[in-house]
């Protein structure tokens, strides 16, 4: 049995016949006061007949440790370094602006507050590419890699329940990006005053915030887990989706903007059609407005696109990225 | 009740068998399942697992339907995989405290039982190392603790003693035992070392290419045997001594079967062979180093084909 005294460890004094109480240093002499303070902390191993979490608390103990996990928390400090950068990358500017707002007064732009959040996400989705490519495919890529599954589909746990809350844990880890600095801007604003004045406004700004985030992280979650599906091989996971994100806004760029082809194969285009998505929920201005220069302007003509088109495209992208993975962890044999 | 019985229990893997038509019913206490490489322990077990729809059979483990109610079922299990890959980075603590975690404990309590757990196994002052630091030996404790952390009414641990060298071995098989007694745990352990199964198993369920070749207590496959095993020094004077014996203990009718200075003598009731044998050694002027009746090893059985 191993017992132990609040804030003093008694055991080797129990295993060697001693009392387990604090002693006297010199003397050795127990101490009579504390043994009325004297609790038993730690029993040992013994049967457990407590409450039972299910299902629910299985996947949360996923999305938790795969949060942590692809954060570098718990882990040493060279597993700390890409996420902190992907995640500086995306608040510095949100900071930037809070700052120069509370510190010299800048106003907002002309176009309000969702057209100044809306003008940083171009920093945003660097950050976005960046952590999609570095990090993501470690959360899915590592379980097979170190021998996890297993013991994963041992538990509770069926596929598609491990299958979700990985999902969750990459969109939630996502939307620290896509949701977070525009937050933190929306915050600054409103306690500069600067912000919404309107109660429904500022909430419909909120919703807006958040709506748009969280549309922008289902489709890059979908995309950079289907990459990270096709391979064990975390480096060749991190390559597939870099080339997923930038080869398919270059390709349709190209086939759009130069071959003159029709608008929609921006559909094609992640980054693109999701910055076209975020633009339409903010409701801000179109592209071509928005930058003054004159000539050739990347993405212009996604404003060809319904909205409808641009809502469906990135739906497709959700749908196929999580079919890619239904489908390769279907066929995945789970034992030799 | 049977903690586990299947009924022509068949898994396919293309044209090859794994498990073929096995009718089995584990009894609770520690059950070894024994075979050698490829005769269908691991399949069994991700069976019990729910891991893999068989391609004919049934199979019901604590009741249930391993493939309707898998998820209800594997929250009372406890699973220690073969494989000795795990999360390198992750400390001791943190892993066991995930498992158990999944398998059902809120989190405060997956915190104090993943340190139980670990004391337990013997890990105590190890817990908070990283896993890649860990010996081979130290990792398969912490695949036990993790299998156990959440108290579950049956544990599945395949090959536990695989890559350990013989003292651990042993300390191995000693703590299942211990944690099956003193916990009243359900084990079903896989091994293909018939010595380890016989030393803690109170039952046992022999493999062989997919098929049932033994099943039931271990007291009813092993020991006391029905010969006599003695061992006579090989002396230089006087010269064949050990040949002497042999000859005249078969010539008395009796059978002998020589391995070296060592003799194996059965045929007739144990007390007359005794006094058969020492008659023999007295006349041939031979000296014994070991005489004792033979005892009968789970080795012994399959050797000699199980029933």
């Amino acid at each position: 049995m191993l017992l132990g005294v609040r804030g003093w460890r008694a055991v080797s004094d129990f295993r060697s016949g001693g009392s387990g109480l604090p002693t006297d240093s010199l003397s050795g002499a127990a101490s009579v006061s504390a043994h009325d303070r004297a609790q038993i902390m730690d029993r040992g191993y013994r049967s457990y007949d407590g409450p039972r979490t299910g299902l629910f608390g299985a996947m949360r103990s996923i999305v938790r440790y795969s949060i942590r996990s692809s954060l570098g928390m718990g882990r040493s400090a060279r597993h700390k370094i890409l996420p902190v950068i992907a995640f500086v990358i995306a608040v510095v500017p949100a900071v930037v602006i809070v700052g120069l707002a509370v510190l010299i007064g800048i106003d907002l732009p002309e176009g309000g507050l969702l057209t100044g959040i809306y003008e940083f996400t171009g920093v945003v989705s660097t950050a976005l590419f960046f952590y999609c490519g570095i990090i993501v495919p470690e959360i899915l890529v590592s379980d097979r890699r170190n021998g996890m599954l297993p013991l994963y589909f041992s538990t509770p746990l069926q596929r598609w329940s491990y299958l979700t809350s990985k999902a969750i844990a990459v969109a939630l880890t996502l939307a620290m990006l896509t949701v977070g600095p525009q937050l933190l801007v929306l915050i600054g604003h409103t306690l500069q005053g600067t912000g919404p004045d309107d109660p429904i406004v500022w909430a419909t700004t909120l919703l807006r915030i958040v709506g748009a985030g969280f549309a922008v992280s289902a489709a890059f979650a979908a995309a950079s887990l289907a990459a990270a599906s096709l391979t064990d091989r975390r480096a060749f996971a991190a390559i597939g989706v870099i080339v997923l994100l930038f080869g398919s806004g270059i390709v349709a760029g190209l086939l759009v903007e130069v071959a003159d082809m029709d608008a929609m194969i921006y559909a094609f285009d992640l980054g693109g059609i999701s910055d076209e998505l975020t633009r339409r929920i903010y409701d801000v201005t179109s592209i071509s407005e928005l930058v003054e220069e004159d000539g050739f302007i990347p993405g212009a003509r996604r404003d060809e696109l319904s909205t409808l088109f641009v809502t469906a495209a990135n739906a497709a992208w959700v749908i196929v990225g999580a079919g890619i993975v239904w489908l390769r962890y279907r066929r995945l044999a789970l034992s030799r | 009740m049977a903690i586990a019985e299947t009924q022509g229990l068949t898994q396919r893997f293309g044209a090859t068998a794994a498990l073929d038509g096995v009718d089995v019913e584990m009894q609770p206490g520690v059950t070894g399942l024994v075979g050698a490489n490829g005769a269908g322990k691991t399949t069994l077990l991700n069976a019990m697992l729910g891991l893999r729809v068989p391609t004919s059979g049934s199979l019901r483990v604590l009741g249930l339907d391993p493939i309707i109610s898998g998820p209800a079922l594997r929250a009372q299990i406890g699973f220690a995989p073969e494989r000795n890959v795990l999360p390198d980075e992750m400390r001791a603590v943190d892993f066991v405290r995930h498992l158990a975690e999944l398998r059902g404990l809120p989190r405060g309590d997956a915190r104090e039982r993943a340190s139980d757990a670990l004391w337990l196994v013997g890990l105590g002052e190890e817990r908070l190392r990283e896993l890649g630091t860990m010996s081979t030996g130290q990792r398969q404790r912490v695949k036990l603790a993790q299998a156990i952390a959440s108290d579950p009414r049956l544990v599945l641990l395949d090959e536990p003693t695989d890559g350990l060298d013989p003292v651990q071995r042993i300390e191995m098989i000693e703590m299942i035992g211990r944690i099956s007694s003193q916990f009243s745990m359900n084990v079903v352990l896989s091994s293909h070392v018939l010595e380890e199964v016989e030393r803690v198993c109170d039952h046992v369920v022999a493999l062989d290419a997919g098929r049932l070749v033994a099943c039931g207590p271990v007291g009813e496959f092993v020991g006391q045997g029905e010969g006599l095993a003695v061992e006579l020094v090989d002396l230089v004077e006087p010269v064949g001594t050990v040949e002497l014996v042999e000859a005249t203990l078969g010539s008395w009718g009796l059978q002998v079967r020589r391995e070296g200075a060592q003799l194996h003598v059965r045929g007739a009731d144990f007390d007359e062979l005794c006094d058969r044998t020492r008659d023999a050694v007295a006349a041939a002027g031979a000296r014994i180093r070991r005489f004792d009746a033979e005892r009968r090893s789970l080795e012994d059985v399959f050797a000699g084909g199980a029933r």
